[in-house]
């Protein structure tokens, strides 16, 4: 392992690239540890943000108003405000009110509210990738389904949702991929993620473009691994005969 | 179902308008009363101005780093089409570099990699901290209008260059007089809901010492120092980023339905 | 051959049906009788109402007026979900545009109803399916999916799917119009041979030398009226009203076939808005 680092290190330096730092144990710590904590920020969020997504999209699609409504402002409030903004509104003014009513027994960590940020975030977009799947099964192949003496759970079940989550599926594959790069936004309130490492160590040692190139890496590959998994599920749940 | 799910709409508009003026004359009437009232509102009418010089500092990256995106998007878009494999991959590569990097590692990126002054000619050019933050706002806008112009030109159907093959025309003329003018309204939508997006991500500025209207906030937060304070004025930042970014959504949707039916 | 004034109690009767959608009145009393074992055809001009007297038959609409009977059944009273559910087991209904399942292949497509609304198993359920398919000579497609078969296939498939409940009465709405014309023979073999083993089908159609063929009682509506009805030979023949008259002459001229509605509503491209955020 160590071998083949220095080995790398060499050759970058051919390139004109300083990746020396590599070889520093301590610093490859601090990236390591910031990798494991975007991996498993990827891993909260994607189901989170799923969960999320499902309860607004049946909250929108539910026919009643007093469901529909909230979900229907909160999304259109999530969809149009910064990131950034909805995250500091959580960690800097909820936190705040949280911590000042029970004081240190706060069980939320900056962590856990980068998880409950994105994964409302991402979910609202899902809910409406479901939505329009759900609205896009066509109202004759229910006709259809009723005709057969389908109840409206059997109906739900058998006929709308497997037809709307293959609608919906390209978006949803897209929005997770969005949602692998929005996690780059933890380290503005200081979790210890692979871009928060990475400027951590620029700050002591002048490696910004290498560094640089290392994280755009690293999200590529994750964003690639997303998009294959994406893949594979669509293939197994493509319908012959229909779509590319 | 398009037809039918704009109907749905249509008919709801009035009513849902009628809501949403009572909510706001409610909202205005409540803001009055507490401004007149609590040292917190005193507070945000103070910093007012410079929010709103912070906010104006926002539009103005969105608006360049839109301006440059859109430039840059069309050339590298137009390269990706070309026929000649050297232009084609520089461009294919460019984009998906740009298209799957993190917004905020992009502007790290310009931040800390561009010199903070340029040389050009013996005479020095200033490279403010904005303008970096414009340019990393810039490449991520490139390549995602690259794809939308790819995705606006694949969606012409191909007959109508068969029928422009069969009147003689040249490639190019195809391009120019046949394909692009339909492009361009095709791109509208996709187009202003990025522009949407980028205003969004001027938020990131704040990250690497702008000062921009979410700085401003938390050096208002933290002078004040005031629960109350700190709570409307984060909720501010969100209603204005909403105020602006919402009716472009609206917008968008609306132009969305209306091309639907070609 | 059974006539109209066939003894006993109809299968199907309607009386005095009324329904308009948003105020427009669609059917203007409508009365109608399908006994045990007939092959009734309503025919008329488009617009006419005929889809939604075989929809309010099977309780997917509800009559404002009038009533419906099938077999002990008064569908106008219904009002429980559970209690249409009950008579959709016992009617079966074919759509111009088949409306299969496309995410399931034909077979499941096939036994998806049997085993979860009548709780058959899974063996039995695909052994009379498969039989259904060979019926309607398809039973090399079971494993196909709807996307990959053509309109008659489909449409073959779609009549093996309302068999598979074993319905006492089949609704054909209008089944041939959306097929290309080469296809429309083997659909209609189908039906000629369900009629032939005495299975009571109500059929809407634009097909009217197949209607004047199978048909043992032929109704002919209009603006939401029935404006005559008879024996096939009589209608076809002799018919009463100048109006059919001129309906016939026209309709028989040219096979008053609709074009193909619309686009397939399973072709969406791609449905996802741009999605980005920051």
């Amino acid at each position: 392992m160590g071998h083949w680092l220095e080995l790398f290190v060499h050759w970058a330096s051919g390139l004109g690239l300083n990746y020396g730092f590599l070889l520093d144990a301590f610093q490859r710590g601090t990236l390591g540890q910031g990798a494991l904590t975007t991996l498993l920020l990827c891993a909260f969020t994607i189901v989170g943000s799923l969960l999320a997504g499902v309860a607004l999209a049946a909250m929108l699609t539910s026919g009643n108003p007093w469901l529909a409504k909230p979900a229907r402002v909160f999304i259109e409030v999530t969809r149009n405000t910064p990131t950034l903004v909805q995250l500091y509104c959580a960690f800097l003014v909820l936190n705040m009110l949280l911590t000042q009513a029970v004081g240190a027994a706060n069980p939320l960590t900056p962590f856990a509210w980068v998880v409950i940020v994105i994964s409302l975030h991402k979910g609202a977009f899902h809910a409406e990738a479901l939505r329009a799947g759900i609205e896009a099964v066509p109202g004759v192949t229910l006709e259809a389904a009723s005709s057969l003496a389908f109840s409206k759970r059997q109906l739900l079940w058998n006929v709308q949702l497997p037809l709307a989550l293959r609608f919906a599926l390209p978006s949803l594959i897209n929005n997770l991929i969005d949602l692998v790069k929005m996690t780059a936004v933890a380290s503005a309130i200081a979790v210890g993620d692979i871009t928060y490492a990475a400027i951590m160590i620029w700050t002591q040692s002048d490696n910004v473009l290498e560094l640089m190139i290392l994280i755009l890496g690293f999200f590529g590959l994750l964003s690639f691994f997303v998009n294959c998994v994406g893949r594979l599920l669509e293939a197994r749940l493509r319908m012959p005969g229909y779509g590319h | 179902m398009a037809i039918e799910a704009s109907g749905v709409v249509m008919r709801a508009w009035p009513r849902r308008h009628l809501g949403k003026l009572f909510l706001l004359i409610g909202l205005g009437a409540a803001l009055l009363y507490f401004a007149l009232q609590s040292p917190v509102s005193k507070a945000l009418l103070q910093w007012s101005p410079a929010l709103a010089r912070g906010f104006a500092q926002n539009i103005v990256i969105s608006l360049v780093a839109i301006a440059i995106g859109s430039l840059l998007g069309l050339l590298v878009g137009a390269l990706a089409l070309s026929p000649l494999r050297g232009l084609r991959w520089p461009a294919r590569i460019w984009v998906q570099c740009f298209r799957n990097a993190p917004w905020l590692v992009l502007i790290y990126f310009t931040t800390y990699v561009f010199p903070f002054e340029l040389r050009i000619g013996g005479v020095y050019f200033a490279f403010p901290d904005w303008l970096k933050v414009t340019i990393g706002l810039a490449l991520p806008a490139s390549a995602n209008i690259a794809e939308i112009f790819r995705g606006a030109v694949a969606s012409i159907p191909a007959t109508q260059w068969e029928a422009a093959r069969s009147l003689a025309f040249t490639r190019g003329q195809i391009f120019r007089s046949i394909i692009l003018p339909q492009c361009f309204k095709r791109m509208l939508p996709p187009w202003m809901n990025l522009y949407a997006v980028i205003t969004m991500g001027t938020a990131l500025a704040s990250l690497v010492g702008v000062h921009d209207v979410i700085d401003t906030a938390q050096i208002a937060s933290n002078t004040v120092n005031k629960t109350g304070f700190t709570v409307v004025i984060y909720l501010s930042l969100l209603a204005l980023f909403f105020a602006y970014c919402y009716p472009i959504s609206r917008l968008t949707q609306a132009l969305e339905r209306r091309y639907a039916f070609y | 051959m059974p006539s109209i004034e066939s003894v006993g109690e109809p299968l199907v009767r309607l009386r005095d049906l009324h329904l308009s959608f948003a105020g427009n009145p669609v059917l203007k009393g409508i009365d109608l009788d399908v006994h045990r074992g007939q092959a009734v055809s309503i025919i008329g001009p488009s617009g006419s109402g005929k889809s939604t007297i075989l929809r309010c038959i099977t309780g997917l609409l509800q009559p404002q007026r009038g009533s419906i009977r099938v077999g002990n059944t008064d569908v106008h009273t219904l009002q429980q979900e559970a209690q249409r559910i009950e008579l959709r087991k016992r009617v079966g209904f074919v759509f111009q545009q088949y409306n299969l399942f496309p995410h399931l292949s034909v077979l499941q497509n096939l036994v998806v109803a049997p085993r979860k609304v009548l709780g058959h198993n899974r063996s039995d359920a695909e052994k009379s399916a498969r039989a259904l398919l060979a019926k309607v000579r398809l039973e090399h497609k079971a494993d196909a999916y709807p996307g990959q078969l053509s309109g008659g296939q489909q449409q073959r498939v779609a009549i093996a799917r309302a068999l598979a409940m074993r319905p006492e009465l089949i609704l054909f709405d209008e089944v041939t119009s959306a097929l290309d014309p080469e296809t429309v023979g083997e659909v209609l073999t189908v039906i000629r041979e369900l009629t032939e083993e005495g299975m009571t089908c109500v059929l809407v159609t634009h097909e009217m030398r197949f209607a004047e063929e199978i048909s043992d009682v032929v109704y002919f509506t209009e603006n939401g009226v029935i404006v005559e009805h008879g024996s096939a030979a009589q209608i076809f023949q002799n018919p009463a009203s100048e109006r059919t008259r001129t309906f016939l002459r026209h309709a028989l001229g040219d096979p008053g076939r609709r074009p193909v509605l619309a686009n397939d509503p399973y072709l969406l491209s791609n449905l996802s808005r741009y999605s980005l955020s920051v």
